[in-house]
Protein backbone atom coordinates (compact mmCIF):
# COMPACT_ATOMS: atom_id res chain seq x y z
CA UNK A 1 0.00 0.00 0.00
CA UNK A 2 1.01 3.30 -1.27
CA UNK A 3 2.73 5.37 1.70
CA UNK A 4 1.49 2.62 4.76
CA UNK A 5 3.65 1.20 7.29
CA UNK A 6 3.15 -1.97 8.97
CA UNK A 7 1.69 -1.38 11.64
CA UNK A 8 -1.10 0.38 9.99
CA UNK A 9 -1.49 -2.49 7.36
CA UNK A 10 -1.55 -4.69 10.22
CA UNK A 11 -4.22 -3.01 11.84
CA UNK A 12 -6.20 -2.42 8.58
CA UNK A 13 -5.95 -6.41 7.68
CA UNK A 14 -7.46 -6.70 11.14
CA UNK A 15 -10.48 -4.71 10.45
CA UNK A 16 -10.91 -6.74 7.03
CA UNK A 17 -11.20 -9.76 9.21
CA UNK A 18 -13.70 -8.33 11.71
CA UNK A 19 -15.79 -7.27 8.69
CA UNK A 20 -15.39 -10.11 7.71
CA UNK A 21 -16.25 -11.74 10.59
CA UNK A 22 -19.68 -9.18 10.97
CA UNK A 23 -20.67 -10.20 7.81
CA UNK A 24 -20.47 -13.75 8.04
CA UNK A 25 -22.89 -13.19 11.29
CA UNK A 26 -24.89 -11.18 9.57
CA UNK A 27 -25.82 -13.87 6.88
CA UNK A 28 -25.43 -17.11 9.31
CA UNK A 29 -27.68 -16.01 12.24
CA UNK A 30 -30.08 -14.58 9.35
CA UNK A 31 -29.52 -11.01 10.70
CA UNK A 32 -29.22 -9.72 7.13
CA UNK A 33 -32.75 -9.48 6.03
CA UNK A 34 -33.56 -7.55 9.44
CA UNK A 35 -31.24 -4.97 8.88
CA UNK A 36 -30.64 -5.03 5.10
CA UNK A 37 -29.19 -1.21 4.91
CA UNK A 38 -26.86 -2.08 8.03
CA UNK A 39 -25.13 -5.47 6.06
CA UNK A 40 -24.99 -3.16 2.96
CA UNK A 41 -22.84 -0.54 5.07
CA UNK A 42 -20.45 -3.87 5.96
CA UNK A 43 -20.32 -4.40 2.52
CA UNK A 44 -20.10 -1.05 1.26
CA UNK A 45 -17.05 -1.38 3.77
CA UNK A 46 -15.19 -4.65 2.16
CA UNK A 47 -15.51 -2.96 -1.19
CA UNK A 48 -13.86 0.41 0.14
CA UNK A 49 -11.22 -1.78 1.39
CA UNK A 50 -10.90 -3.94 -1.87
CA UNK A 51 -11.18 -0.28 -3.81
CA UNK A 52 -8.11 0.95 -1.98
CA UNK A 53 -6.00 -2.11 -2.64
CA UNK A 54 -6.98 -1.87 -6.66
CA UNK A 55 -5.76 1.64 -6.45
CA UNK A 56 -2.78 0.91 -4.13
CA UNK A 57 -1.62 -1.78 -6.97
CA UNK A 58 -1.81 0.93 -9.33
CA UNK A 59 1.85 2.11 -10.27
CA UNK A 60 0.93 5.31 -12.33
CA UNK A 61 -1.48 6.94 -10.31
CA UNK A 62 -0.58 9.96 -8.33
CA UNK A 63 -0.89 10.52 -4.70
CA UNK A 64 -3.68 13.39 -5.27
CA UNK A 65 -6.03 11.19 -7.73
CA UNK A 66 -5.52 8.24 -4.98
CA UNK A 67 -6.44 10.51 -2.27
CA UNK A 68 -9.18 12.18 -3.89
CA UNK A 69 -10.68 8.43 -4.70
CA UNK A 70 -10.18 7.31 -1.08
CA UNK A 71 -12.00 10.35 -0.14
CA UNK A 72 -14.57 9.31 -2.46
CA UNK A 73 -14.79 5.92 -1.54
CA UNK A 74 -15.07 7.25 2.05
CA UNK A 75 -18.03 9.49 1.33
CA UNK A 76 -20.05 6.46 0.01
CA UNK A 77 -19.87 4.45 2.81
CA UNK A 78 -20.61 7.57 5.31
CA UNK A 79 -23.85 7.72 3.62
CA UNK A 80 -24.14 4.33 3.91
CA UNK A 81 -23.59 4.46 7.82
CA UNK A 82 -26.31 7.20 8.30
CA UNK A 83 -28.88 5.26 6.50
CA UNK A 84 -27.75 1.87 8.42
CA UNK A 85 -28.22 4.10 11.60
CA UNK A 86 -31.40 5.55 10.15
CA UNK A 87 -32.76 2.10 9.88
CA UNK A 88 -31.52 1.09 13.01
CA UNK A 89 -33.27 3.76 15.11
CA UNK A 90 -36.49 3.32 12.85
CA UNK A 91 -36.68 -0.34 13.99
CA UNK A 92 -36.55 0.57 17.66
CA UNK A 93 -39.04 3.34 17.60
CA UNK A 94 -41.41 1.36 15.10
CA UNK A 95 -43.65 0.12 18.06
CA UNK A 96 -43.68 3.75 18.70
CA UNK A 97 -44.80 6.20 15.92
CA UNK A 98 -45.87 9.31 17.76
CA UNK A 99 -41.98 9.18 19.07
CA UNK A 100 -40.33 8.75 15.79
CA UNK A 101 -41.90 11.56 14.32
CA UNK A 102 -40.53 13.55 16.94
CA UNK A 103 -37.28 11.59 16.68
CA UNK A 104 -36.59 12.20 13.36
CA UNK A 105 -37.56 15.94 12.86
CA UNK A 106 -35.15 16.58 16.13
CA UNK A 107 -32.16 14.83 14.03
CA UNK A 108 -32.70 17.12 11.74
CA UNK A 109 -33.06 20.51 13.95
CA UNK A 110 -29.69 18.89 15.76
CA UNK A 111 -28.03 18.08 12.77
CA UNK A 112 -29.12 21.27 11.11
CA UNK A 113 -27.30 23.19 13.98
CA UNK A 114 -24.18 21.52 14.38
CA UNK A 115 -23.67 21.79 10.14
CA UNK A 116 -24.56 24.94 10.36
CA UNK A 117 -21.93 26.04 13.41
CA UNK A 118 -19.40 23.66 11.94
CA UNK A 119 -19.64 25.44 8.69
CA UNK A 120 -19.55 28.84 11.12
CA UNK A 121 -16.28 27.33 12.70
CA UNK A 122 -14.31 25.78 9.62
CA UNK A 123 -11.71 27.34 7.72
CA UNK A 124 -9.61 25.16 5.62
CA UNK A 125 -6.64 25.35 3.74
CA UNK A 126 -6.45 23.72 0.69
CA UNK A 127 -8.06 20.52 -0.83
CA UNK A 128 -6.57 18.16 1.90
CA UNK A 129 -7.68 19.94 4.76
CA UNK A 130 -11.03 20.31 3.38
CA UNK A 131 -11.46 16.67 2.94
CA UNK A 132 -9.90 15.69 6.41
CA UNK A 133 -12.42 18.99 8.42
CA UNK A 134 -15.60 17.75 6.33
CA UNK A 135 -14.85 14.21 7.64
CA UNK A 136 -15.19 15.35 11.18
CA UNK A 137 -17.74 17.84 10.69
CA UNK A 138 -19.64 14.81 9.19
CA UNK A 139 -18.83 12.44 12.29
CA UNK A 140 -19.70 15.41 14.99
CA UNK A 141 -23.05 15.79 13.18
CA UNK A 142 -23.58 11.85 12.83
CA UNK A 143 -23.14 11.59 16.69
CA UNK A 144 -24.97 14.53 18.03
CA UNK A 145 -27.71 13.88 16.50
CA UNK A 146 -27.73 9.97 17.05
CA UNK A 147 -26.73 10.60 20.78
CA UNK A 148 -29.77 12.97 21.10
CA UNK A 149 -32.10 10.64 19.27
CA UNK A 150 -30.77 7.97 21.86
CA UNK A 151 -31.82 10.86 24.98
CA UNK A 152 -35.08 11.10 23.32
CA UNK A 153 -35.39 7.43 23.79
CA UNK A 154 -34.45 7.53 27.16
CA UNK A 155 -36.72 9.78 28.25
CA UNK A 156 -39.74 8.31 26.88
CA UNK A 157 -38.23 5.27 28.54
CA UNK A 158 -38.49 3.24 25.31
CA UNK A 159 -36.55 -0.12 25.68
CA UNK A 160 -33.77 -0.23 22.74
CA UNK A 161 -33.39 -3.87 22.08
CA UNK A 162 -29.88 -4.80 23.20
CA UNK A 163 -27.91 -5.52 19.81
CA UNK A 164 -29.42 -1.84 18.25
CA UNK A 165 -28.00 -0.16 21.42
CA UNK A 166 -24.68 -2.16 20.95
CA UNK A 167 -25.00 -1.31 16.78
CA UNK A 168 -25.37 2.55 17.84
CA UNK A 169 -22.80 2.22 20.67
CA UNK A 170 -20.37 1.26 18.10
CA UNK A 171 -21.53 3.80 15.58
CA UNK A 172 -21.27 7.01 18.12
CA UNK A 173 -17.87 5.55 19.71
CA UNK A 174 -16.53 5.40 16.74
CA UNK A 175 -17.83 8.98 15.12
CA UNK A 176 -16.72 10.44 18.65
CA UNK A 177 -12.94 9.02 18.99
CA UNK A 178 -12.77 10.83 14.75
CA UNK A 179 -13.97 14.23 16.00
CA UNK A 180 -11.26 13.57 19.16
CA UNK A 181 -8.19 12.11 17.21
CA UNK A 182 -8.68 14.52 14.05
CA UNK A 183 -9.07 17.70 16.68
CA UNK A 184 -6.23 16.76 19.58
CA UNK A 185 -3.98 15.93 16.35
CA UNK A 186 -4.59 19.14 14.42
CA UNK A 187 -4.05 21.09 17.45
CA UNK A 188 -0.81 18.89 18.68
CA UNK A 189 0.65 18.80 15.23
CA UNK A 190 -0.09 22.25 13.67
CA UNK A 191 2.92 21.44 10.89
CA UNK A 192 0.94 20.08 7.97
CA UNK A 193 -1.29 16.75 7.26
CA UNK A 194 1.47 14.61 6.53
CA UNK A 195 3.16 14.70 9.53
CA UNK A 196 0.25 13.22 11.49
CA UNK A 197 -1.35 11.05 9.06
CA UNK A 198 0.09 7.88 10.62
CA UNK A 199 -0.78 8.54 13.70
CA UNK A 200 -4.20 9.49 12.71
CA UNK A 201 -4.34 6.36 10.45
CA UNK A 202 -3.71 4.12 13.17
CA UNK A 203 -5.98 5.84 15.92
CA UNK A 204 -9.03 5.81 13.81
CA UNK A 205 -8.22 2.42 12.41
CA UNK A 206 -8.06 1.19 16.08
CA UNK A 207 -11.29 2.70 17.25
CA UNK A 208 -12.93 1.14 13.90
CA UNK A 209 -11.56 -2.47 15.15
CA UNK A 210 -12.86 -1.92 18.53
CA UNK A 211 -16.08 -1.00 16.64
CA UNK A 212 -16.44 -3.82 14.85
CA UNK A 213 -15.76 -6.03 17.92
CA UNK A 214 -18.42 -4.30 19.43
CA UNK A 215 -20.80 -5.11 16.36
CA UNK A 216 -19.60 -8.67 16.21
CA UNK A 217 -20.37 -9.22 19.97
CA UNK A 218 -23.94 -7.66 18.90
CA UNK A 219 -24.18 -9.86 15.79
CA UNK A 220 -23.14 -13.19 17.92
CA UNK A 221 -26.81 -14.46 18.27
CA UNK A 222 -29.56 -14.25 15.94
CA UNK A 223 -31.73 -10.93 16.88
CA UNK A 224 -34.87 -11.19 19.56
CA UNK A 225 -38.42 -11.09 17.98
CA UNK A 226 -39.42 -7.66 18.28
CA UNK A 227 -42.47 -8.89 20.99
CA UNK A 228 -43.15 -5.28 21.70
CA UNK A 229 -46.61 -4.59 21.37
CA UNK A 230 -48.17 -1.50 22.39
CA UNK A 231 -51.47 -0.04 23.02
CA UNK A 232 -51.96 2.79 20.62
CA UNK A 233 -54.38 5.27 22.46
CA UNK A 234 -56.66 7.49 19.45
CA UNK A 235 -54.77 10.17 18.32
CA UNK A 236 -57.45 12.67 20.29
CA UNK A 237 -56.81 10.66 23.73
CA UNK A 238 -53.44 12.61 23.10
CA UNK A 239 -54.42 15.56 21.83
CA UNK A 240 -57.18 15.75 24.60
CA UNK A 241 -54.76 14.88 27.70
CA UNK A 242 -51.46 16.65 26.56
CA UNK A 243 -52.33 20.39 27.00
CA UNK A 244 -54.31 19.83 30.30
CA UNK A 245 -51.62 17.85 31.59
CA UNK A 246 -49.54 20.74 30.69
CA UNK A 247 -51.43 23.05 31.59
CA UNK A 248 -52.38 21.75 35.04
CA UNK A 249 -48.08 21.01 35.59
CA UNK A 250 -48.74 24.88 34.31
CA UNK A 251 -50.96 25.35 37.78
CA UNK A 252 -48.55 23.89 39.77
CA UNK A 253 -45.27 25.36 38.97
CA UNK A 254 -47.66 29.08 39.85
CA UNK A 255 -48.44 27.75 42.63
CA UNK A 256 -45.25 26.56 43.77
CA UNK A 257 -44.17 30.30 42.41
CA UNK A 258 -46.26 32.11 44.60
CA UNK A 259 -45.29 29.60 47.44
CA UNK A 260 -41.73 30.93 46.79
CA UNK A 261 -43.09 34.32 47.23
CA UNK A 262 -45.05 34.11 50.33
CA UNK A 263 -43.39 34.16 53.88
CA UNK A 264 -45.67 33.28 56.11
CA UNK A 265 -43.35 32.37 58.91
CA UNK A 266 -45.32 30.82 62.43
CA UNK A 267 -44.87 33.48 64.84
CA UNK B 1 -9.09 28.83 16.18
CA UNK B 2 -7.31 27.39 18.91
CA UNK B 3 -10.83 28.14 20.72
CA UNK B 4 -12.52 26.38 17.61
CA UNK B 5 -10.43 23.08 18.61
CA UNK B 6 -10.88 23.30 22.28
CA UNK B 7 -14.62 23.35 22.12
CA UNK B 8 -15.02 21.00 19.10
CA UNK B 9 -12.30 18.47 21.48
CA UNK B 10 -14.76 19.34 24.64
CA UNK B 11 -17.36 19.07 22.52
CA UNK B 12 -16.83 15.35 21.55
CA UNK B 13 -15.54 14.79 25.07
CA UNK B 14 -18.82 15.32 26.17
CA UNK B 15 -20.46 13.46 23.19
CA UNK B 16 -18.81 10.51 24.30
CA UNK B 17 -19.81 10.94 28.36
CA UNK B 18 -23.49 11.52 27.12
CA UNK B 19 -23.23 8.25 25.08
CA UNK B 20 -22.37 6.35 28.23
CA UNK B 21 -25.35 8.33 30.04
CA UNK B 22 -28.03 7.32 27.59
CA UNK B 23 -26.57 3.62 27.46
CA UNK B 24 -26.52 2.85 30.78
CA UNK B 25 -27.80 0.19 33.23
CA UNK B 26 -31.24 -0.10 31.41
CA UNK B 27 -32.63 -1.99 34.45
CA UNK B 28 -33.04 1.99 35.51
CA UNK B 29 -35.22 2.69 33.28
CA UNK B 30 -39.25 2.13 34.14
CA UNK B 31 -40.57 0.24 30.79
CA UNK B 32 -44.11 2.27 29.86
CA UNK B 33 -46.48 -0.14 29.73
CA UNK B 34 -49.96 0.70 30.90
CA UNK B 35 -50.80 -2.22 32.99
CA UNK B 36 -47.59 -1.59 34.59
CA UNK B 37 -49.00 2.08 34.69
CA UNK B 38 -51.99 1.31 36.31
CA UNK B 39 -50.28 -0.75 38.80
CA UNK B 40 -47.68 2.21 40.03
CA UNK B 41 -50.38 4.53 40.22
CA UNK B 42 -51.26 5.06 43.68
CA UNK B 43 -54.74 4.33 45.05
CA UNK B 44 -54.14 7.03 47.34
CA UNK B 45 -52.49 10.06 46.72
CA UNK B 46 -50.27 12.16 49.49
CA UNK B 47 -52.61 15.01 48.80
CA UNK B 48 -54.98 13.19 50.59
CA UNK B 49 -53.15 14.33 53.69
CA UNK B 50 -53.11 17.56 53.78
CA UNK B 51 -55.68 18.66 56.28
CA UNK B 52 -53.46 16.54 58.70
CA UNK B 53 -50.65 18.96 57.62
CA UNK B 54 -52.19 21.79 57.83
CA UNK B 55 -53.91 20.70 61.37
CA UNK B 56 -49.75 19.76 62.35
CA UNK B 57 -48.51 22.93 61.69
CA UNK B 58 -51.23 25.47 62.47
CA UNK B 59 -49.72 28.66 64.38
CA UNK B 60 -51.68 28.50 67.37
CA UNK B 61 -50.64 25.42 68.33
CA UNK B 62 -47.14 26.90 68.72
CA UNK B 63 -48.75 30.17 70.23
CA UNK B 64 -50.82 28.48 72.70
CA UNK B 65 -47.28 26.61 74.10
CA UNK B 66 -45.70 29.63 73.99
CA UNK B 67 -48.47 30.64 76.21
CA UNK B 68 -47.95 28.51 78.58
CA UNK B 69 -43.98 29.42 78.94
CA UNK B 70 -43.00 26.13 77.15
CA UNK B 71 -40.92 27.95 74.29
CA UNK B 72 -38.79 24.54 74.59
CA UNK B 73 -41.09 22.71 74.04
CA UNK B 74 -43.12 24.59 71.57
CA UNK B 75 -39.61 25.05 69.04
CA UNK B 76 -38.85 21.13 69.44
CA UNK B 77 -42.77 20.30 68.12
CA UNK B 78 -42.07 23.51 65.48
CA UNK B 79 -38.79 21.76 64.49
CA UNK B 80 -40.35 18.23 64.19
CA UNK B 81 -43.29 19.14 62.57
CA UNK B 82 -41.33 21.17 60.26
CA UNK B 83 -39.92 17.66 59.29
CA UNK B 84 -42.90 16.57 58.66
CA UNK B 85 -43.88 19.40 56.51
CA UNK B 86 -40.46 18.75 54.61
CA UNK B 87 -41.39 14.53 53.87
CA UNK B 88 -44.59 15.81 52.93
CA UNK B 89 -43.41 18.01 50.11
CA UNK B 90 -41.00 15.54 49.11
CA UNK B 91 -44.01 13.16 48.55
CA UNK B 92 -45.67 15.87 46.80
CA UNK B 93 -42.85 16.03 44.71
CA UNK B 94 -43.17 11.91 44.26
CA UNK B 95 -47.05 12.07 43.77
CA UNK B 96 -45.81 15.15 40.96
CA UNK B 97 -43.09 12.95 39.45
CA UNK B 98 -45.91 9.68 38.73
CA UNK B 99 -48.26 11.77 36.85
CA UNK B 100 -45.47 13.13 34.72
CA UNK B 101 -44.50 9.74 33.94
CA UNK B 102 -47.46 8.68 33.21
CA UNK B 103 -47.85 11.68 31.09
CA UNK B 104 -44.45 10.50 29.25
CA UNK B 105 -46.47 7.04 28.67
CA UNK B 106 -48.81 8.58 27.17
CA UNK B 107 -47.06 10.54 24.90
CA UNK B 108 -45.18 7.79 23.62
CA UNK B 109 -48.39 5.72 23.17
CA UNK B 110 -49.60 8.41 20.65
CA UNK B 111 -49.95 7.97 17.01
CA UNK B 112 -48.62 11.24 16.64
CA UNK B 113 -46.84 13.69 19.51
CA UNK B 114 -47.08 16.80 19.47
CA UNK B 115 -43.51 18.54 19.80
CA UNK B 116 -44.33 21.97 21.21
CA UNK B 117 -46.34 19.88 23.72
CA UNK B 118 -43.90 17.88 24.90
CA UNK B 119 -41.04 20.71 24.76
CA UNK B 120 -43.60 22.64 27.00
CA UNK B 121 -44.14 19.62 29.13
CA UNK B 122 -40.60 19.13 30.01
CA UNK B 123 -39.76 23.06 30.84
CA UNK B 124 -42.79 22.55 32.95
CA UNK B 125 -41.00 19.94 34.97
CA UNK B 126 -37.40 21.42 34.68
CA UNK B 127 -39.25 24.53 36.18
CA UNK B 128 -40.70 22.42 39.03
CA UNK B 129 -37.98 20.87 39.97
CA UNK B 130 -36.25 24.13 40.35
CA UNK B 131 -39.17 25.39 42.21
CA UNK B 132 -39.74 22.57 44.63
CA UNK B 133 -36.12 22.96 45.75
CA UNK B 134 -36.67 26.68 46.55
CA UNK B 135 -39.83 25.81 48.52
CA UNK B 136 -37.70 23.09 50.24
CA UNK B 137 -34.48 25.47 51.69
CA UNK B 138 -37.49 27.72 52.37
CA UNK B 139 -38.84 25.30 54.76
CA UNK B 140 -35.53 24.06 55.68
CA UNK B 141 -34.73 27.74 57.17
CA UNK B 142 -37.54 28.10 59.37
CA UNK B 143 -39.96 29.39 56.75
CA UNK B 144 -43.40 28.31 56.62
CA UNK B 145 -44.86 29.39 52.78
CA UNK B 146 -48.50 27.14 54.33
CA UNK B 147 -50.88 29.20 53.65
CA UNK B 148 -50.90 28.14 49.66
CA UNK B 149 -50.05 24.32 50.44
CA UNK B 150 -53.72 23.93 49.81
CA UNK B 151 -54.15 24.70 46.80
CA UNK B 152 -51.21 22.95 45.54
CA UNK B 153 -53.04 20.09 47.17
CA UNK B 154 -55.63 20.52 45.19
CA UNK B 155 -54.29 21.11 42.13
CA UNK B 156 -52.37 17.80 42.37
CA UNK B 157 -55.19 15.98 43.75
CA UNK B 158 -57.17 17.14 40.38
CA UNK B 159 -54.24 16.03 37.73
CA UNK B 160 -54.22 12.59 39.97
CA UNK B 161 -58.27 11.99 38.89
CA UNK B 162 -57.58 12.94 35.23
CA UNK B 163 -54.69 10.65 34.96
CA UNK B 164 -55.95 8.14 36.90
CA UNK B 165 -59.07 7.82 34.53
CA UNK B 166 -56.37 8.27 31.19
CA UNK B 167 -54.74 5.17 32.90
CA UNK B 168 -57.85 3.01 32.98
CA UNK B 169 -58.58 3.89 29.63
CA UNK B 170 -55.36 2.67 28.54
CA UNK B 171 -55.39 -0.51 30.47
CA UNK B 172 -58.55 -1.43 28.69
CA UNK B 173 -56.88 -0.87 25.60
CA UNK B 174 -54.03 -2.76 26.29
CA UNK B 175 -56.20 -5.47 27.51
CA UNK B 176 -57.67 -5.57 24.26
CA UNK B 177 -54.25 -4.75 22.27
CA UNK B 178 -53.85 -8.77 23.96
CA UNK B 179 -56.06 -10.41 21.76
CA UNK B 180 -55.22 -10.14 18.11
CA UNK B 181 -58.36 -11.76 16.57
CA UNK B 182 -60.29 -8.44 17.98
CA UNK B 183 -57.83 -6.14 16.23
CA UNK B 184 -59.29 -3.79 13.55
CA UNK B 185 -56.58 -2.17 12.54
CA UNK B 186 -53.76 -5.15 12.34
CA UNK B 187 -52.24 -3.40 15.63
CA UNK B 188 -54.31 -5.31 17.79
CA UNK B 189 -56.25 -2.06 18.62
CA UNK B 190 -59.30 -1.13 18.99
CA UNK B 191 -59.37 3.17 18.08
CA UNK B 192 -62.84 3.52 18.04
Amino acid sequence: MTGMSLSVQSIWACSILAQLIALTLLLLRKNASKIPFFTTYIVLNLCQAGFMLVLALIPTLSRATFERLSWLAEAITLLAQAVATTEILGLTLRPYPGIWGLAWRALVAVSSLVVLILVWVTHAQGIGQLWFQLNRGYHLTFATAVIACLALVRYYSIRVPSPFKMILAGFCLNSCVEVLVNTLIQVLFHKGYAVYQAAWEIVTMISFVATLTIWIVALWKPFPVDARQIALPSDSTYRRLSPEINERLREINEKLLRLWKMEARPE
Amino acid sequence: MTYAFIALFLFAFLLLVLLGLVLRDPNRVPRPNAAEGLTEFPDRTHVTFFPQIKQALAVQDFAYLASLGRNALANRVCKERRKIALTYLACLRNDFQTLWRLGRVISSMSPQVGTAQEFRRLQLGLAFSLRYEMIRIKLLFGFAPLTDFGALSEVVSRLSIRMETAMRDLGERAALAAKPSSSLDGRGLDVS
